[in-house]
């Protein structure tokens, strides 16, 4: 395979030998509506990709076309050293799980795992040993027999994951294969997904608007808005150093406040003076994510200030019990800025109304310039 | 069988509905079993003359093998038709897609005297009145609307992602149809074959037209005999197409449920 690569000569694909599915350009258009613009992108062999972004963004099209059930406009769809795009579905050898599993309901769940055996031809003793292999890589062998129907949500999507798994496809695309699951089942599968996808060592895409998904199992994310890419890096890159102010609303919780940057390190939001990393101008957003606020009593406030920390007073307006957090919304100077503190037995709750200070550390803020 | 909370003067008008609908039908029941001359009710006295009278009537046996065997070709090449026709309509969507399936499902709009007459013109121009190629043809243009109907529904109400899986699996589109699409579609099928079959052996009205002196339906067959004769035979072959139609309706039921095959 790398050989092959090599000697193609395409400087583009053996510039990079380890990248296992590359996207170039890859353009879907419906009449005047542009579902994916130009898209590029690399996925390396081994590696569990999520395209993430919230629906419409273009996500699911680019799956789809990567699976060959939607014809791209314009670019090009290339696996290893082959170019696929005008591929039919049925040569692409890749493993596709819906987010309706979409198990066919006239067979059993052995039949419908054998499917794509069958469909190679594979000789009969073969798939039933490889079926009876698949089924086990998903706890579910015992079932083999009953119908798609008379199985729970989260065994259907198994079942789905194996005849997706069975045939040993080159790429596993999964469409929102949890959206569908209760929250239980879905920590657990996505762990049963990661951990299998990793033991195979197989490339794979996962399409998600779920930013826990994303953050979770995969090993690098595409964050994505309007048929574009907006950040593509790993989930810690992208939850920590967000490109754009959209990634960091979109991946975690943000505060946002608007304000104008002095050019010296400071940014004035209304009356309050915000310091910030580097020596931003202009119009700017700020953007401190609510965990990284430390909440204290207003007379405490003095001690915290430093060079390095911010420091705003204000006043509380509401507190939130969500079991393991605390959210607190402050009140300061016009502007509500949410808090997260982790919870502890419900100790250390202050009353609505007090006057309160806010501290978070200068290089926890980020700085995104805005037009106008 | 679920929770019983319907009101008691709903019950009573279900209850009314239920005889005035099939009030018709009971009574054709006793008819059937007369000893008198002619039809009236009830009865004055009891006997199996009319089944014996039936079986000794050449032309009401013979008319309803024509009617049986009518139903069945027409059946056979509506589903035919109508699959192919249901599938391009609703899986490869272009421009002409509903305007086909509106054409396609017209008939079912018109009067069937004014097809049965359009059907007697064109057929007296090509001598195909009184044939039975003829009556397959006429009964074609009202059964296929019912079955790419059916079938059309069907194949709009399944998960595409279930042929777009068999794709990915490494199936060429003929093996997804054949494979998924079209055992998937089995309800939809059995419900147009029960319908068309019900269709074209119940048809009158077109079948009027077309009908010669050799060559009769079932249902024709009893029209022509109620315009001479007021005697039960009409009844006990009535309680027999009763009994026919009972049937198919309890092959669908078993064999896929009714309210899957005919309210969804």
């Amino acid at each position: 395979m790398m050989h092959q690569t090599i000697l193609s000569g395409s400087p583009t694909v053996s510039d990079d030998r380890d990248v296992h599915l590359r996207l170039d350009g890859l353009t879907k258009t419906y009449g005047n509506s542009v579902a994916v613009s130009a898209l590029d992108l690399s996925v390396p062999k081994g590696e569990l990709v999520a395209l993430l972004g919230p629906s419409g963004c273009g996500k699911t099209t680019t799956l789809r076309m990567v699976a060959g059930l939607i014809q791209p406009t314009g670019g090009r769809i290339v696996v290893g050293s082959n170019d696929i795009t005008a591929m039919p579905t049925y040569r692409r050898d890749m493993g596709l799980v819906f987010q309706s599993y979409a198990l066919f309901p006239h067979m059993t769940v052995a039949k419908n795992v054998a499917f794509g055996l069958e469909m190679r031809s594979v000789p009969k003793a073969e798939i039933e040993r490889r079926v009876k292999e698949a089924l086990a890589m998903v706890r579910l062998e015992a079932l083999a027999e009953r119908k798609p129907r008379e199985l729970s949500g989260g065994q259907q999507q198994r079942v789905a994951l194996a005849r997706a798994l069975v045939i040993r496809p080159s790429i596993l695309l999964l469409d929102e294969p949890l959206s569908n699951l209760d929250a239980k089942l879905r920590d657990e599968m996505r762990n049963e997904i990661r951990d299998i996808q990793q033991s195979l060592g197989i490339t794979a895409v996962f399409v998600t608007h779920d930013q826990v998904e994303a953050l979770s199992m995969c090993d690098k994310v595409v964050v994505m808005r309007a048929g574009k890419l907006e950040q593509v890096g790993t989930p810690i890159d992208v939850y920590e150093h967000p490109a754009t102010p959209f990634v960091a609303s979109f991946v975690g919780r943000t505060n946002r406040l608007e304000g104008r940057a002095r050019g010296d390190g400071t940014v004035d939001v209304g009356p309050m003076s915000v310091r910030v990393p580097g020596r931003p101008g202009g119009n700017v957003e700020i953007m401190v994510r609510p965990h990284r606020i430390r909440l204290l009593d207003a007379d405490a406030a003095q001690g915290a200030s430093g060079e390095g920390t911010n420091l705003l007073s204000g006043r509380l307006t509401r507190v939130t019990f969500v079991g393991d957090l605390l959210q607190y919304q402050v009140d300061v100077g016009g502007t509500e800025i949410v808090v997260e503190a982790a919870s502890d037995h419900g100790r250390g709750i202050r009353s609505v109304g007090s006057p309160v200070a806010l501290a978070w550390r200068v290089e926890d803020t980020m700085v995104f310039g805005r037009s106008a | 069988m679920e929770a019983d909370n319907t009101s008691v003067p709903m019950k009573i008008l279900v209850a009314l509905l239920f005889i005035f609908l099939l009030a018709p039908v009971i009574l054709v029941v006793p008819l059937s079993f007369s000893g008198e001359q002619i039809l009236s009710f009830p009865p004055e006295s009891w006997s199996l003359r009319w089944y014996a009278a039936l079986a000794d009537n050449p032309k009401m046996i013979s008319a309803f093998w024509t009617s049986l065997l009518l139903g069945a070709i027409v059946t056979a090449i509506s589903l035919a038709v109508a699959i192919p026709a249901a599938y391009v309509i609703v899986r490869m969507r272009t421009l002409g897609s509903s305007f086909l399936y509106n054409l396609f499902t017209a008939p079912l709009l018109l009067p069937t005297i004014v097809l049965g007459l359009a059907i007697l013109i064109v057929f007296a121009s090509i001598g195909f009145l009184g044939t039975f190629p003829g009556l397959i043809i006429g009964h074609l243009v009202i059964t296929l609307p019912y079955a790419l109907r059916v079938l059309a529904t069907t194949l709009g109400n399944l998960n595409l992602a279930c042929e777009e899986a068999a794709s990915t699996l490494g199936a060429r589109p003929i093996t997804v149809f054949r494979r998924v699409t079209l055992p998937m579609m089995a309800p939809g099928i059995v419900a147009a074959t029960a319908l068309c079959f019900l269709v074209s052996f119940d048809e009158v009205v077109i079948t009027l037209f077309l009908t010669g002196p050799r060559l009769t339906t079932l249902p024709v067959e009893l029209f022509h005999h109620v315009e001479s004769r007021a005697d039960p035979l009409v009844a006990s072959v009535s309680v027999l197409l009763i009994l026919l139609t009972l049937a198919v309706v309890m092959i669908v039921d078993r064999s896929v449920g009714l309210s899957k095959t005919f309210v969804k």
